[in-house]
């Protein structure tokens, strides 16, 4: 029983983690090494000689050829990683900020339909993004959005309420009462109290719901890749592109790609893994 | 209560509820009045053709294909998550050195994105130079061709979701046993229970509401499935269609507009079903007594 249990352990730990370090080890290879018959995994300063041996000689090749632009696509990687970041990030501080107000309004005012509001909120993130494309497309041809920055923000920022509207009505419910009708009898006004006494206390939870904001903003393809067919602008939609030819794939580059793209994401998992829980299941199991 | 504190309530949540309507009660109504017409994507012409795209999708057997399909993706992807991740759970429970490191590095996958993921399995998946063949070579084990093969492109798919999704429910998992009190298991050793009797009377019935509720949200995640699809396999394959690539392969290759926004209407009534089936099991959830 003991090892059956220790066995599962360490064979699951290897195959949830042997993807990305062949990931790691492909985006340092040459693209001869990177498809091999004969996986090679030892990176050895010299070359051999004979090809069907499991060494390569590691490069920085792949990252370097991030900079250049790749056949089909408008930009180089790097152009697509900032779109990323820039709509990454302001879409989750919208999400944040427009979330934490409708949260504190729902976690401390007498709002009528209260529940069923707060599970209409819950309820849209189960829409399939594919499903509502159509008529947000016609409406972004109407304001001119497609294709823009300011467009994906924004259609990030909604898709994202649910998710900060839940989380940080979880945080901003267990934060005692007390404390502001305290600053209100203390002659505070309710919005200074919200912004001296509630901000300060709920940060930890923005921070949070923040990290999960924007995971999920820097994850999304579905929207990224229909709203753009012009030019796709983030790097999942970047890298479907690319997939035209599976064997003509420039793997290395793929890799490195990859593997800066998901760099942060695993920074941040870790940054917030006793929340994870939380905020996967949108705040409603608390531990 | 003074207006002055009505109008600060409004302020608060105004904004937030304002978008969400707008970008999912006014889709749902246009999807729905889109869906009578035969709007293309291309052009601006668009005449009132009543129900005829219902009709085409009843009469055409690629919609109910879809629909089964995606149907037993969810359930083959949400049971071998569900009995994986609570295996996992039960034997990492205990407490031992550098669990910590093991745990996050277990639910890395689940964090990362499908699109770009699941672009990198395919080099991990080839037929010819992948490293999961060779591995299975060298096993001595017979190697399917993953990505090319009718029969097993589904299982690839499949695989790729268990491998990012499975860390989710043993997430759930460990916090549904985290929560038995101590005090049962000690009951139990008083009175000599077997380890079965223990598992199947204490463990897991105390674990059920937070693993349906796993199940549930999972199942509302894997029907939406396409990011793995379209990074694997594309659009339009036989053998992994689902209901937003089918989607996507008609609004979007084929530019039927109208078409497309009739089987969203029937994918949105399905979806709406499950969402309903979830809030109330939340609802239940939250009245069960702590």
């Amino acid at each position: 029983m003991k090892f059956a249990r220790w066995s599962l352990i360490f064979v699951y730990t290897l195959l949830a983690s042997l993807p990305l370090l062949w990931m790691a080890l492909t985006s340092f290879k040459s693209r001869e090494d990177a498809i091999s018959q004969h996986a090679r995994f030892v990176p050895t300063a010299q070359a051999s000689e004979d090809g069907l041996r499991n060494t390569f000689v590691p490069t920085l090749a792949p990252y370097v050829a991030l900079g250049s632009v790749h056949s089909g696509a408008q930009h180089s990687f790097w152009s697509y990683l900032g779109s990323s970041v820039v709509i990454g990030a302001l879409s989750t501080l919208a999400s944040v900020l427009l979330g934490t107000s409708c949260a504190y309004g729902f976690s401390r005012f007498r709002i009528a339909g209260a529940k069923d509001w707060l599970f209409f909120v819950l309820s849209t993130r189960f829409m399939p993004p594919l499903a509502v494309v159509v008529p947000v497309l016609m409406m972004y041809r109407q304001l001119s959005l497609t294709g823009t920055h300011a467009g994906l923000i924004l259609l990030y920022t909604v898709f994202n309420l649910s998710l900060a509207v839940w989380l940080m009505k979880g945080f901003l419910d267990e934060i005692p009462r007390a404390f502001e009708e305290a600053a209100l009898i203390d002659g505070y006004s309710r919005l200074a109290a919200f912004r001296t006494i509630i901000l300060p206390q709920a940060r930890t939870g923005m921070a949070v719901t923040a990290v999960f904001c924007l995971i999920s903003a820097w994850n999304e393809y579905g929207f990224a890749m229909t709203l753009n067919s012009s030019g796709a602008i983030t790097v999942p939609a970047y890298f479907a592109g690319l997939q035209g030819n599976i064997d003509g794939m420039p793997w290395p580059q793929v890799a490195a790609g990859c593997l800066l793209f998901v760099a942060p994401i695993v920074a941040f998992t870790v940054a917030v893994r006793r929340h994870l829980l939380r905020g996967m299941t949108f705040g409603t199991i608390k531990q | 209560m003074g207006s002055s504190e009505r109008g600060l309530k409004f302020a608060f949540v105004a904004p937030a509820l304002t978008l969400l309507v707008l970008f999912n009660v006014f889709p749902l109504l246009f999807n729905v009045a889109l869906s009578f017409t035969n709007a293309e994507l291309v052009g601006s012409q668009s005449d009132f053709v009543g129900p005829a795209n219902y009709a085409r999708i009843f009469a055409d057997p690629r919609f109910a294909e879809a629909i089964r399909r995606t149907a037993s993706f969810v359930a083959l992807a949400v049971g071998i998550e569900l009995v994986l991740g609570y295996a996992l759970a039960l034997s990492i429970r205990r407490e031992f050195r550098g669990k910590a490191l093991v745990l996050t590095t277990l639910l890395i996958p689940m964090m990362l994105s499908p699109a770009v993921i699941g672009l990198f399995w395919n080099l991990i998946l080839n037929g010819n130079y992948g490293i999961l063949n060779q591995s299975l070579e060298y096993l001595g084990v017979p190697q399917p061709q993953w990505l090319t093969d009718r029969d097993w492109k589904f299982t690839s798919v499949l695989l790729i979701d268990v491998w990012m999704w499975t860390p989710f429910m043993m997430l759930i998992s460990l916090a549904a046993l985290n929560s038995i009190p101590q005090s049962l298991y000690e009951a139990a050793e008083v009175d000599r229970a077997s380890a079965g009797i223990v598992f199947r009377r204490i463990t897991l019935p105390l674990c059920a509401p937070l693993l349906g509720l796993a199940v549930l949200l999972r199942a509302t995640d894997a029907l939406k499935q396409f990011d793995l699809v379209m990074a694997t396999t594309g659009p339009n394959d036989a053998s992994t269609e689902t209901l937003s690539t089918l989607l996507y392969q008609i609004v979007f290759r084929d530019g039927k507009l109208a078409l497309g926004s009739a089987f969203a209407c029937l994918v949105l009534v399905l979806v709406i079903a499950v969402a309903t089936a979830f809030t109330r099991y939340l609802e239940a959830l939250e009245r069960r007594p702590a």
